[in-house]
């Protein structure tokens, strides 16, 4: 991985004005503390947590749809949040997004051929009949008959409205798809076809992912390399399969147990289980779970935020100062 | 040992116009004394048509067609609408998904909770508090005191969650009927919540009918199991005997297409091809035919009738028996 990253945040923040006095925060939220890490090309990068992390705002800090308040966004090397928009637009091809909700990404009054259309239009990717063998090729790479073309998003399912979506970004050959939740509304049967097809399509398309999920095995399925969010923190961050095996963060180790498995010799096991809920807050200058850990200690209260190596792997790195003990 | 509830051969039509749209047919199962039932199902599965009919809680379009749901061996759908009342939160209570929308936002949750006891159990009202107290600590609502007096949109989804538990349990109902009463919620707090429905059943010996999409519930809640697909329940077994020795080939499908924390990630999904079905009426013989990997080659597919493969274990496909896995 010593080739630039097509993706890298850098101390990123983002904090929020939240009005009105029955806000449980009284008027600034941060959404997204300090986070930092880089997408090498190629590669899926993960990123898990739940609800309210943090992790859709990550996202739209990279694609640039929001300005981080402070911290540095970087595609393949240039800095793009703070250009002017023109000089970003240029780059905007290369970087798509697809969203967890289809039904409301796709204008309802247009026809699915001219939705993906479109953004090859804007940009002035060939001519009139170039663009329509695209649309066609495009439909066809995401598994939807071409003939569809001149269909509404409403008749379409789902799932199959993903595909749609799936094809949007990829109109522009993008280097790189953030996929924002893209198969959380879906049942699971179609959720694994949307899965293998973005899987299918990576190594077609040698496409990089940053893949945002709260179902862990989806997250899992996909990525190389993951990050676990919580309170707007990267908290533990390594090798999908190093991460899920060894967790080395207690919020981690709680996440995985609390995922239900279907197997039944699994029942009952012994986990890891926080008490109270996400909006729990944690002392001041304490460890953002401190409020809800069984493993917290006198030390937790001076939280230091440092990401460090898990012993024996240099690519796993964790918040916790206690190695995992259990 | 009769059932507590047994539902035989229900038929549920949904008027669309003038014509009648079946959703769900032929549906039986049995809910024993303080056992814990789970209904799985996709969208569109008509499990919680199913669940809804029990109480009589259809929306004005639905129509119960045929078969009878018999509890304690009343049938509920001769039972007049007083009948029904008295039975309706006292006997049988019901929590649902809908967070949001099913607390009523105007008033607070201690006059919502002491609301079932002083109608069904004739409490007084102070009665009725110090019991609610106790219910909602026992929910492991900390301060419960201060709880009672605030109104829903104070809580979070969590705490809407466990009020509507504590709710359904005023009344010490027999039955509790859970309509995916978690899919709202993060994977920790849905890990809390199962636990306390777990605990309470060994607690209070009540019985609980769980619906869920997801296949890891069933293995982590489950005594017995019934699949639905298309209207149909599909498969029928004890939890052990339907998450590993799978009859039905819609159930291993399912299981095959969820991806598991520590798989290995060479393996691809399993996905079953095209969707699950939103017009099922007209369909004959085996409705998970279209999708089935054995597709034409099973000899059973234009049967589809529910047949006992093993003692208490049913199912309406019987691929097993001619031997090799999907």
């Amino acid at each position: 991985m010593s080739s630039m990253p097509v993706l890298e945040a850098k101390g990123l923040c983002k904090t929020y004005k939240v009005s009105g006095e029955n806000s449980l925060f009284a008027k600034t939220f941060s959404a997204v503390k300090d986070v930092s890490f880089a997408v090498y090309p190629g590669e899926t990068f993960g990123i898990v947590g739940e609800s309210g992390c943090g992790k859709s705002t990550v996202a739209r800090l990279l694609m640039c749809l929001e300005k981080p308040t402070s911290g540095e966004v970087y595609f393949q090397g240039q800095r793009t949040d703070n250009v002017p928009e023109a000089q970003r637009r240029k780059l905007r091809p290369r970087f798509q997004m697809v969203f967890q909700d289809s039904g409301s990404s796709l204008n309802p009054r247009k026809r699915v051929g001219d939705l993906i259309r479109e953004p090859m239009q804007y940009h002035g990717l060939g001519s009139a009949k170039e663009i329509d063998a695209r649309v066609e090729e495009l439909l066809s790479l995401v598994g939807l008959p071409a003939e569809m073309k001149n269909r509404y998003p409403h008749e379409f399912s789902g799932g199959q409205r993903q595909r749609i979506c799936i094809a949007k970004a990829l109109s522009l050959n993008p280097d790189v798809i953030v996929l924002d939740e893209p198969v959380s509304a879906l049942d699971v049967s179609v959720q694994a076809q949307i899965l293998n097809l973005l899987r299918d399509l990576q190594e077609k398309l040698n496409l990089t992912y940053l893949f945002i999920g709260h179902g862990l095995g989806a997250v899992h399925y996909l990525s190389s390399r993951i990050a676990v969010m919580y309170r707007g923190r990267i908290v533990e961050m390594g090798g999908s399969d190093a991460l899920f095996d060894h967790p080395a963060h207690p919020y981690t180790r709680a996440l995985l147990d609390a995922a239900p498995v279907a197997d039944y010799a699994l029942r009952g096991r012994n986990r890891v289980s926080l008490s109270g809920e996400v909006d729990e807050e944690p002392p001041d200058g304490a460890c953002p779970l401190y409020a809800r850990c069984p493993y917290r200690t006198e030390e937790c209260l001076r939280f230091k935020g440092e990401m460090t190596a898990v012993t024996g792997d240099e690519t796993h790195l964790s918040v916790c100062h206690r190695a995992w003990e259990g | 040992m009769p059932a507590l509830l047994s539902i035989r051969d229900l038929e549920i039509s949904f008027r669309n116009g003038k014509r009648l749209t079946p959703a769900v047919s032929g549906v039986s199962f049995d809910v024993g004394a303080g056992e814990i039932v789970t209904l799985v199902g996709e969208s569109g599965s008509g499990k919680s048509v199913t669940a809804l009919s029990i109480l009589g809680l259809l929306a004005r379009q639905g129509k119960i067609t045929g078969g009878e749901i018999l509890f304690e061996g009343k049938n509920l759908l001769s039972l007049s609408p007083a009948e029904l009342d008295a039975i309706r939160g006292r006997e049988i209570a019901m929590i649902f998904q809908d967070i949001m929308y099913s607390l009523n936002p105007v008033l607070t949750v201690g006059s919502q909770m002491t609301e079932g006891m002083r109608r069904h159990l004739g409490y007084t009202k102070e009665q009725a508090w110090a019991e609610s107290v106790r219910l909602l600590r026992r929910t492991g609502i900390r301060d419960a005191e201060s709880m009672m007096k605030k109104y829903p949109h104070m809580c979070s989804g969590g705490m809407r969650q466990r009020v509507m538990i504590a709710i359904a349990l005023s009344c010490k109902p027999k039955l509790l009927i859970a309509d995916e009463p978690t899919t709202a919620l993060d994977v920790t707090i849905q890990c809390q919540i199962m636990e306390l429905l777990r605990s309470l059943r060994e607690e209070t010996g009540m019985a609980v009918l769980l619906i869920t999409h997801d296949i890891g519930i069933v293995a982590e809640m489950a005594d017995r199991v019934a699949v639905m697909y298309a209207g149909q329940c599909v498969e029928e077994a004890d939890a052990e005997t339907l998450l590993t020795r799978p009859a039905h080939a819609y159930t291993r499908a399912l299981m095959q297409a969820v991806p598991g924390l520590h798989d290995d990630k060479a393996r691809r999904l399993y996905a079953i091809p095209g969707f699950v079905p939103q017009v099922y009426g007209d369909m004959t013989g085996c409705r998970f035919a279209p999708r089935c990997p054995h597709g034409r080659e099973c000899p059973w597919k234009d049967d589809g009738r529910m047949a006992e493969i093993a003692p208490g274990h049913l199912s309406r496909c019987r691929w097993e028996e001619g031997g090799e896995a999907v």
